[in-house]
C-alpha cells in the first residue's frame, strides 16, 4: 500500500515513509560503525604482542602513573632511589646498569629530589611517557586519540541522524502529529549511539596481552606473597605493572608510604591457590617443618 | 599424565613466593610441596601444575601428621596427604618424626620424641595407620632438636634404625639436622652418618642455618653453611642418596644466590646442574 503525501505532512513526508528511511540510514550507519569500531578496536596481534617489557605493560595497563610506579619498584629492586623524610625522592645509588630512558628520567628526577607525586610533570619523565604510550599506539595495543575518533566515526554518524530525528519529533509535536513511533526510534538509535561511542583506551590485542602476562607471571601476584630479592628489579617492576601499586605496597611498605604512594590492587590474583597467601612467617627455631604458610589452624585437617 | 618415577638429582621446595624462581630452573627434575598448603580437593596451584606438566617429580612433605603423638594420627590428616599425592602423581611422600599436638593441644611446632622403646612402639603404629592409607610409600624424617630428653633409651642411630625397619618407611634424610643435632650435643656427625641405613634414603634435605647464643639453629632462612655441604659431600661419598632437596622457607635471597646455593649442592654431590 501506498502513502500519498498530504499538505499536512511535516517536511511534505508523510510519517511511514520518513521513519522507513529514517530507520534505514540509522541501521546502515550503526552496521558500518559496528563493523568498523571492531577492526579499529581490535588492534593488532603481531608475532611477539605480548613481549612486554614491565614499563610497557605498566603503562598500557594502568597508563602513566602506573609506568613511573613500576619504575619506582625496579629502581627499588637494585637500591637506586630513596625517599627521604621531607617525602621527597633521593638517590641511593649509581644509575643502574641497562636502566630504560624512563628509568633514567626517574633516577636523575630524584636526584632533583622531585615528589613521587610530581614525577609525572618532571620533563624528561613526561618525555619518557610520551614514546612510552607512543609505543603502545604503534604496537596496536592501544588507541591513539585519532584512533579512538575513528572508532567513535559511527556514533557520529548515529549522532547526526538523532539530531535530525529530534528536529522532526519536535516539527511533528507542533503540527500535532502522531509521534510515538519517531520516539521509540529515537530511544533505539540512542541506545545504539551509546554502545558505539565508547572507545577504550586499550585494543582487544592489548588486553590479550595483559591477560597473557598476567598469567605468566601469576607468581608476582600479592596473593603469593612474592619473595621480590629472589625475583629482582625486573620482577619488581612487571609486579606493580600488572598487579598494581598494591604489589610495591608488599615490597616495599615504608617507602611507599613515606614517599605517599596510593595503595591500587589490579588485575585478579590469578588462582594461585594454597593457604600460603597471607602468612609468609617461617616456621619456628629448632624445628626441622618445611614452610610457614599453613600455621594457625587454616588449612590441613 | 605418565606416572613419576622416584625422586632424583637436585631439587628445591616449591612455595608459592619462589614459585617463578622454580618455573626457570631448566634442569629440575624434582620438588617437594608442603602437603597442607595444597588444597586435597584440588586445582593445584598454578606453579605447580605447570611443572607437573613438564613431569617434573612432586612428593608432598606432611608437616602436620603428628606420627609421634601417643594418640592414633587422625585418619582426616592421612586422607588429606593420600589425596595430595593422589593429585600430583607422588611416587612418594614424606612425614617427619615427631609431634605436633598432644592431649587436644596444637603446639605449632615439630616437637621431638623420647627415643624409648614406648615412643618406638607409639611411632610405629601410626606410621602403619598412615601406611595402610596411603596409596605411595612413606619417607620418614628425623628431625632437629637442641634437647635430648632425659630418659632416652636409644640413640639416635638406633631410635631410627629400629622404626625403620620394623615400619618398613624410608628415610628421608635432612644433613642440616645431622650436622645440628651433632654440632648441639658435641657429637661427630659421621659417626652417626656410618650407623644410620643410607641404602634407605629416598631423599635428603640440605637447609641453611644459624648460630645463635652458642647453639646452632636449623632455620631454613640462611645460607646453607660450608660445614652442611662438606658433611652431604660425605654422606654422598658413603652412599650418594638418588636425590637432594634445598629447603628455604624465608628471607629468600636474590636469584643468583639460591641458583648458587643449588649449583653447591651439585657440585657436592655430583648431581647435575639444574640451574
Amino acid at each position: 500500500m501506498s502513502v500519498l503525501a498530504a499538505p499536512g505532512d511535516t517536511w511534505g513526508i508523510p510519517g511511514p515513509t520518513f521513519l522507513r528511511f529514517y530507520l534505514a540510514a540509522a541501521v546502515l550507519v550503526a552496521v558500518l560503525g559496528a563493523i568498523h569500531r571492531a577492526r579499529v578496536l581490535a588492534g593488532s596481534r603481531q608475532p611477539g604482542y605480548d613481549q612486554l617489557s614491565p614499563e610497557q605493560a605498566a603503562y598500557l595497563n594502568g597508563g602513566a602513573a602506573l609506568a613511573v610506579h613500576a619504575t619506582l619498584g625496579a629502581l627499588r629492586g637494585t637500591g637506586s632511589v630513596g625517599v627521604g623524610r621531607d617525602r621527597r625522592l633521593v638517590t641511593t645509588g649509581p644509575m643502574p646498569a641497562g636502566a630504560t630512558p624512563l628509568a633514567q628520567a626517574v633516577h636523575n628526577a630524584a636526584g632533583r629530589r622531585t615528589r613521587v607525586a610530581d614525577l609525572r610533570r618532571d620533563q624528561w619523565v613526561a618525555s619518557a611517557l610520551t614514546q612510552l604510550g607512543g609505543d603502545l599506539e604503534q604496537r596496536g595495543l592501544a588507541l591513539s586519540p585519532a584512533g579512538r575518533e575513528s572508532a567513535r566515526r559511527g556514533a557520529m554518524g548515529l549522532l547526526i541522524l538523532l539530531a535530525v530525528g529530534v528536529f522532526r519529533l519536535f516539527a511533528g509535536l507542533s503540527g500535532d502529529k502522531p509521534v510515538g513511533y519517531l520516539l521509540l526510534s529515537l530511544a533505539g538509535i540512542f541506545v545504539a549511539f551509546l554502545i558505539l561511542v565508547r572507545a577504550p583506551y586499550r585494543t582487544r590485542a592489548g588486553r590479550a596481552a595483559l591477560r597473557t602476562l598476567r598469567q605468566r607471571h601469576v607468581h608476582l601476584a600479592p596473593a603469593s606473597s612474592p619473595a621480590y630479592a629472589t625475583y629482582g628489579a625486573a620482577g619488581a617492576a612487571m609486579g606493580v605493572a600488572l598487579f598494581g601499586t598494591a604489589a610495591l605496597w608488599a615490597m616495599d611498605p615504608g617507602f611507599a608510604e613515606q614517599a605517599e604512594i596510593q595503595r591500587q590492587a589490579l588485575g585478579n590474583s590469578g588462582g594461585t591457590g594454597g593457604c600460603g597467601g597471607g602468612s609468609s612467617s617461617g616456621c619456628g627455631g629448632g624445628s626441622s617443618c618445611g614452610g610457614g604458610g599453613c600455621g594457625g589452624g587454616g588449612c590441613g585437617g | 599424565m605418565r606416572r613419576m618415577t622416584g625422586p632424583t638429582g637436585v631439587g628445591i621446595g616449591w612455595r608459592p613466593e619462589i614459585a617463578g624462581f622454580v618455573a626457570e630452573l631448566p634442569g629440575l627434575r624434582f620438588v617437594e610441596v608442603v602437603a597442607e598448603s595444597v588444597p586435597a580437593a584440588g586445582p593445584l596451584p598454578v606453579g605447580l601444575a605447570a611443572l607437573r606438566e613438564r613431569g617434573v617429580t612432586v612428593v608432598p612433605h606432611g608437616v602436620r601428621l603428628s606420627l609421634g603423638g601417643a594418640e592414633p594420627v587422625d585418619p582426616a590428616r592421612v586422607a588429606q596427604l593420600a589425596a595430595v599425592a593422589r593429585l600430583v602423581d607422588a611416587p612418594l611422600v614424606s612425614e617427619h618424626i615427631a609431634f605436633v599436638r598432644a592431649g587436644g593441644l596444637e603446639a605449632g611446632h615439630l616437637l621431638p620424641l623420647p627415643r624409648t622403646r614406648e615412643a618406638v612402639d607409639a611411632v610405629c603404629a601410626n606410621v602403619d595407620r598412615a601406611q595402610a592409607q596411603l596409596p605411595v610409600p612413606l619417607a620418614l624424617e628425623p628431625i632437629a632438636a637442641l634437647f635430648d630428653w632425659p630418659d632416652d633409651e636409644l640413640d639416635e642411630a638406633a631410635f631410627l634404625t629400629e622404626i625403620l625397619e620394623r615400619t618398613g618407611a624410608l628415610l628421608l634424610l635432612d644433613v642440616a639436622n645431622v650436622y645440628a643435632n651433632a654440632r648441639n650435643r658435641g657429637t661427630d656427625p659421621l659417626a652417626l652418618l656410618d650407623r644410620l641405613p643410607l641404602d634407605r634414603v629416598a631423599y635428603a634435605h640440605v637447609a641453611g642455618g644459624a648460630e645463635h647464643g652458642g647453639f646452632y639453629h636449623d632455620t631454613h632462612t640462611d645460607p646453607v653453611p660450608a660445614e652442611v655441604l662438606d658433611l652431604l659431600g660425605e654422606l654422598c661419598a658413603r652412599h650418594r642418596p638418588p636425590a637432594l632437596l634445598l629447603e628455604r622457607d624465608g628471607h629468600y635471597p636474590p636469584a643468583a644466590t639460591l641458583r648458587a646455593e643449588l649449583d653447591a649442592l651439585a657440585a657436592a654431590s655430583g648431581f647435575p646442574v639444574v640451574t
